[in-house]
Parts: structure tokens; sequence; C-alpha cells
């Protein structure tokens, strides 16, 4: 991870919240292609994830770029997280590590 | 009178994430006896609160009031050195990164260490270590993580240890000498911070409350009690 900032956790809504940013989500596969991944977050907005994802795509991707606009992110790093992962709770940790607890991750 | 036996039921009963009650009223002896093995902790910590770490003493390392000695990471690996027979990786958790060093001395260890690569997410159990002034983490345990439900799980752990150690234990320091009668407090202080960074005074208080009872019939009595205040208050949680 070459992060030279930190990441700060996202789902579809907390995107725009960090526009120009270095985000990372999760995202369920919808389609993809050689450039792109279309993929529904963890609180069900579509999102594209821009760059060369792997191949193969399980069901669930970590995406880490920097977020573009509202829904899109110009990936740098993709890992598959499989096909078991689970999005609700992802989304809960999105929720506090933008709110309460921010400081203990950004 | 202070417990001097190591008494392993109320050791592990937090969890392992917090001390019990028996191992905090041990804590209120002087800090030299904070190395004491019965009063360690592992803590999931993000990079973010390793970096926001403040000495306590000497060689004490504390964070929101407890002593950080043994940490639980979860992080991508972005660099690997090896010099001999001692590892060396860049484990970054997306706020943060640190150095964790692993030493290759049995077969076992070399059987770890080889299966890491760059880009695996990793689960790093290790001490804290300050070296020039930075934070390395000398590394007991590194292992690959296949079930990514982990990294959630891990910050989430970090969130209510947190969560533990500033709102519970402020709750609890916080209040004003136990008496037998349930709800008789009604007006209570900020809680958040209240004990900062001060871990005698609220140690001390919890042995205060436990001395002053002799009976168990009250001493549980005075838990209950203790335990329905803090329910009850809407600032807590």
């Amino acid at each position: 991870m070459d992060i030279s900032s930190p990441a700060a956790f996202v789902n579809g809504g907390l995107l725009r919240m960090h526009v120009g940013r270095k985000v990372r989500t999760v995202l369920q596969v919808i389609r993809s292609d050689i450039a792109s991944v279309m993929g529904k977050s963890t609180d069900g907005f579509q999102v594209v994830a821009k760059g060369s994802p792997p191949v193969p795509l399980t069901s669930y991707v970590e995406v880490i770029g920097v977020a573009e606009n509202e829904n899109t992110i110009r990936a740098e790093l993709w890992t598959n997280f499989g096909d078991t992962f689970d999005g609700s709770n992802y989304d809960q940790l999105c929720r506090l590590a933008n709110g309460e607890f921010k400081h203990l991750f950004l | 009178m202070q417990a001097n036996e190591f008494d392993g039921n109320a050791a592990f009963s937090g969890g392992g994430f917090m001390p019990s009650q028996a191992t905090q009223t041990a804590l209120e002896r002087p800090s030299s006896s904070s190395k004491n093995s019965d009063v360690r902790c592992l803590l999931p910590l993000t990079v973010k609160q390793l970096r926001d770490l403040s000495r306590g003493g000497e060689s004490d390392i504390s964070i929101e009031g407890s002593d950080v000695n043994n940490i639980v990471l979860v992080g991508m690996v972005s660099k690997i050195d090896n010099a001999d027979s001692e590892y060396t990786y860049r484990v970054d958790d997306g706020t943060g990164w640190v150095e964790c060093t692993k030493w290759v001395t049995k077969h076992t260890d070399s059987v770890e260490v080889d299966a890491i690569l760059v880009g695996m997410y990793v689960r790093v159990y290790g001490q804290l270590k300050s070296i020039q002034s930075r934070w390395t983490v000398h590394t007991f345990s590194i292992r690959p993580i296949s079930d990514f439900n982990e990294i959630t799980n891990h910050f989430i752990e970090c969130i209510y240890v947190h969560l533990y150690y500033t709102k519970l234990k402020g709750c609890m320091n916080t209040q004003p000498q136990m008496t037998n009668s349930i709800g008789g407090m009604t007006a209570q202080p900020q809680v958040a911070n209240s004990n900062f960074g001060v871990p005698g005074k609220g140690y001390g208080d919890q042995a205060n409350l436990t001395n002053q009872y002799k009976t168990d019939e009250e001493q549980i009595h005075a838990i209950s009690s203790m335990v329905l205040q803090y329910l009850r208050r809407p600032a807590c949680l």
C-alpha cells in the first residue's frame, strides 16, 4: 500500500465528503471491464472504480484510491475481499470512522 | 489488603483487552510495578492511535490512561526488509504505517515469515518499542488474513476498546463516594476525557470502593448499584 496520506473509510454516501482525497471502500461487483468496475457500495449507492481490477474478481473488492467525485474513485490498489464479506458491518464501521471516532482514523 | 497472588481468572476475565476489577486494584501500586505481568493487556489499535500515544513515565507508555504494552494491528504489508534473521515489515492500516520487526530464531518463525508477501493483509501481535524517537513493533506473531471480515472486526474492536477506556472508566471514576442507596445521584458531570492520562486517581477510587464494604452481600449490592446508575446515565455511550 503506497499511501502517502491516510485513506478514509467511506461508503457511497460518504464519498462526497472526501472528493480529491484518498479513500478506501468495499464494493459489491455488478459489472467489470478492463478499465473499470461498476459496483454497489455497502449503503446501496452505485460507485464506479476506474483502473485495472484484478483478474479474476471476487464478489466483493476493496478499492483504495482518490475520490474523483461523489460516485467515482480513481483506484490505485485493489484487493479481492472474497464472496462472503459482511457489507452491513463495514457500512457501520464507515459511519463510525467518519463520525464520532474520526480521531482514531484520520 | 491488596492481593499479591496472581489471580488467573481475574486477569483474563476482561477478554484480554481490559484489566478486570482485581487487576485494577493492583495498579494502584507504584509505577515501577506497572510492568507486573498480571496487569498487561492486549490492545487493538490503529496506527493513528499509536502515533497519538503519550508517555506516562520513564518507560511507561499510556493510552487513554492505561498502560500500553502488547498490541494488535491489522493492515497491509507495503514493504519487507530482511537482514539475516531480522524481518522488518511496514504495515499500513490506512490510518498510517508502522514498522514491525520479527526475529526468526526457530523453524516455525521462518515458516511464518515465508508466508508473508507485499500487498497482503496481516494481523500483527507485538510489543511497542520506541527506537530513536520512532515507534516500532517488536512482533511476536504476524499472520496473513484470509477472512476479510477480520479487518472490519479489528477496527470496530479499536473503537470499542477506546470507548471502554474513555467513557466507561470516566463514568466510574466520576462517581461520588458510594452509598447504599440506588439512584441517589441525578446530576452528573461530563465524563468524556475526564481521566485522560491520570490513571492513578481512577484506580485509587476503585480500591476505596471495594475496601468500604466488609461483606460479600454489601459488595454485590454496591456493584449492582454502580451498574444500575451507569445504565441510567444518558451521557454514557
